[in-house]
């Protein structure tokens, strides 16, 4: 999944980033408010993180923005206001949830797990798929009760799977959704990958979780 | 319970009614006591006279001619009235037969006519004695020639009873008191209520003092429902309240903004802690938490250092060492500070070397303002730009003109610069530092310095910074 952070706080923002990077989200930075509003409309994500006070364009007008546009990402509001009125105007505009700094990082983690996961079909943060088990939570992977390994980027692509579970995901969109801006894109890769948790998951199982659907994507269904 | 004034009205009233009403009463009884008297008195003297003429003077002997008619209102033994007709050493002539063997008491002194109350039989009775000489009939002139008639002094007393009188007096006096006294106890209720009732504006204002508290400043008094003569007293209350209001809103913005401003450094603290504490670190990455950590840090005690800074000079405790100060000299050492900061940005500083201005002020205050207002000029200007500072005299104002070559105050926001935690561009002042405070301490340095400070600004130009500082003898404020 993938997360922009609209931050101008530097080293804040990078801390996040670090701490969302070793949970194998893709994690896209910008730090005003033009580039924020820019990155939000032209890069896919699927969660964007806004601070309330930044240079240039502020966070507030960013979200109307976004949703006037018809944008429906889910947005976290974080700010160092904590006024009522000022949470009440964040949700009116349109955000999905408010935090207020300072943070505690495994709550922004809690609240994000749970708007990643809000317009899927998935409710808690385990899917289970067939006898595979997935826990968003501690990223661990079972099949048929046998712990898999798998590296950061291959559990990427198998939540982006299990969330959008049935539907067939496009070799972009995948790309789109485990990789950030700053990363080289070769649709090569996204193949590699998908062979990689294949066999993983698949092999030596007698049902096939992942199907490839010619000319369309890949497909995870139990 | 006498403090209040309700009470003190009251009081005052009813202390004149009981002054005033106790004299009228004993006036009304004496004059309608003085009435009866007199009224009694003249028609006894006008009997006392009526029986003198009817005595006689028979050659030495006293002769009377009382007729039945005169005598009859005498003569019943249960007759009110009385005479009795004397020598003038007391020895009795005649009496009437209603004093029986009563006797009138003997006037004393020589008075023709003498008044007196007595008391005859444990009656109250009235008596008058007229005295006069007996010189006889005209009658008998001819008989026995003036010299040698024998005229000698007689007195006649007459008296009435005047227990009916009394006892009208007495009930008189009754009523009276009766009736002043109970005025007293209307009138007092009644001032009671007046006062009650002028004093209700007063109780209405203090119910509308008493709803407004720290949460609900914004309460006022309703100044045209206020009686004329509380109209000041509303207006001042309002005035206060306004300015109290005022004061609290600042408090509790400044609050809210100081929270706000440490509350960024302090998530990035506790980011970088909480991120790096979820599993094990290179040295690398533990290094350049720690320096982020760092800057936060410093970033904090930069901010609470200058709220303190603020806190201080807010307070009216505050105490100013106020002695004469060399102007040139403290802003000789304020660039003394601030040069190597300026020589780290090749910038030219001009200090005066015009004649020595002296002020009234504390030295660390005004260092600390020109240091501020040095460290924006250097901050905001261009690499290699320069800086200009020059001394002058304006009325009863040293001002001090700092000038740069800098970025300038876009016009919009220059009334906004002594905002605390205002910041002009709030990307650049993260490069350049600062917190947004210098302007507001350099603001209450110079309003405890007796002056203002104003700015002028363009964009791309320049600012210019001028501080107006009392020239002497100013006092502060505490």
């Amino acid at each position: 999944m993938r997360i922009l952070i609209v931050e101008d706080e530097k080293s804040l923002a990078e801390a996040i980033k670090k701490g969302l990077e070793e949970e194998d989200y893709a994690v896209d930075v910008a730090y005003n408010g033009e580039d924020g509003l820019f990155m939000a409309e032209n890069e896919p994500s699927d969660l964007i993180i806004l601070d309330i006070m930044l240079p240039i364009i502020d966070g507030m007008t960013i979200l109307k923005k976004i949703r006037k546009a018809g944008f429906k990402t889910p947005v976290l509001m974080l700010t160092a206001k904590d006024a009522i009125t000022d949470k009440v105007s964040g949700l009116d505009s349109g955000a999905d949830d408010y935090l207020t700094k300072p943070f505690h990082f495994e709550e922004l983690l809690a609240r994000i797990r749970v708007l990643l996961r809000r317009d899927s079909e998935v409710k808690t943060c385990a899917i289970q798929i067939g006898d595979l088990l997935i826990d968003m939570a501690s990223h661990e992977v079972k099949r048929g009760g046998k712990e898999i390994l798998l590296s950061a980027r291959e559990y990427a692509l198998l939540e982006l799977l299990a969330i959008n579970r049935d539907k067939v995901l496009s070799r972009t969109y995948i790309s789109e959704h485990i990789y950030d801006y700053d990363f080289d894109l070769d649709s090569n890769v996204i193949d590699v990958f998908v062979n990689r948790i294949r066999n993983k998951i698949d092999r030596g199982s007698e049902t096939k979780l992942i199907h490839t659907v010619r000319g369309a994507g890949y497909m995870l269904k139990g | 319970m006498f403090s209040s004034i309700k009470t003190r009205v009251i009081l005052f009233y009813v202390a004149v009614l009981f002054m005033i009403l106790p004299v009228l009463g004993v006036f009304l009884d004496l004059s309608l006591g003085k009435i009866i008297y007199s009224s009694i008195d003249s028609s006894l003297l006008s009997r006392a006279k009526a029986l003198a003429t009817l005595v006689s003077n028979e050659n030495g002997e006293t002769q009377f001619a009382f007729s039945d008619e005169i005598m009859w209102e005498y003569n019943s033994f249960k007759a009110k009235n009385f005479f009795q007709i004397r020598y003038l050493d007391g020895t009795t002539v005649e009496k009437s037969r209603s004093l029986r063997n009563l006797e009138l008491s003997f006037p004393t002194g020589e008075n023709q006519i003498n008044y007196q109350t007595i008391q005859l039989n444990g009656v109250p009775t009235r008596l008058v004695s007229f005295r006069f000489m007996n010189y006889g009939d005209d009658d008998h002139e001819e008989k026995v020639p003036v010299v040698r008639r024998k005229a000698y002094g007689l007195i006649i007393q007459c008296a009435v009873d005047i227990q009916e009188q009394v006892t009208l007096l007495k009930n008189y006096r009754l009523i009276l008191s009766l009736f002043i006294f109970s005025i007293m106890i209307i009138s007092a209720s009644g001032g009671f209520f007046i006062a009650r009732k002028a004093l209700s504006p007063i109780k209405k204002i203090s119910d509308t003092i008493k709803g407004i508290s720290e949460s609900n400043l914004s309460a006022r008094i309703t100044i045209r429902n206020v009686p004329k003569e509380l109209r000041e007293l509303a207006a001042s209350f309002n005035h206060t309240f306004a300015r109290l209001e005022k004061s609290f809103k600042r408090q509790k913005q400044f609050v809210a903004d100081a929270s706000h401003e440490l509350r960024t450094p302090l998530s990035v603290i506790l980011s970088h802690s909480e991120i790096m504490l979820r599993k094990e670190r290179s040295a690398e990455e533990y290094k350049n938490a720690f320096t982020a950590i760092e800057e936060a840090t410093g970033l904090m005690s930069e901010i609470v250092g200058k709220l303190l800074t603020l806190a201080r000079l807010g307070t009216d405790k505050i105490e100013l060492k106020m002695v004469p100060i060399n102007l040139n000299e403290v802003i000789r050492q304020a660039v003394k500070v601030v040069t190597p900061l300026a020589t780290q940005k090749g910038i030219n500083i001009n200090v005066p070397v015009n004649e020595q201005r002296v002020i009234l002020g504390d030295r660390a205050a005004l260092l600390e303002l020109f240091v501020n207002v040095l460290d924006n000029a250097i901050k905001y200007n261009v690499p290699h730009g320069k800086i200009d500072i020059a001394i002058k005299k304006e009325r009863s104002f040293i001002v001090i003109k700092i000038k740069d070559t800098g970025i300038g105050i876009p016009e919009k926001d220059l009334d906004r610069v002594f905002d605390r935690f205002y910041r002009v561009d709030k990307s650049r002042s993260k490069k350049i530092g600062g917190v947004g405070l210098g302007l507001s301490i350099c603001d209450e340095i110079v309003k405890l310095h007796g002056g203002r400070i104003e700015i002028e600004s363009k964009r791309g130009v320049g600012t210019t910074v001028h501080s107006y500082l009392k020239r002497q003898g100013y006092v502060t404020r505490s």
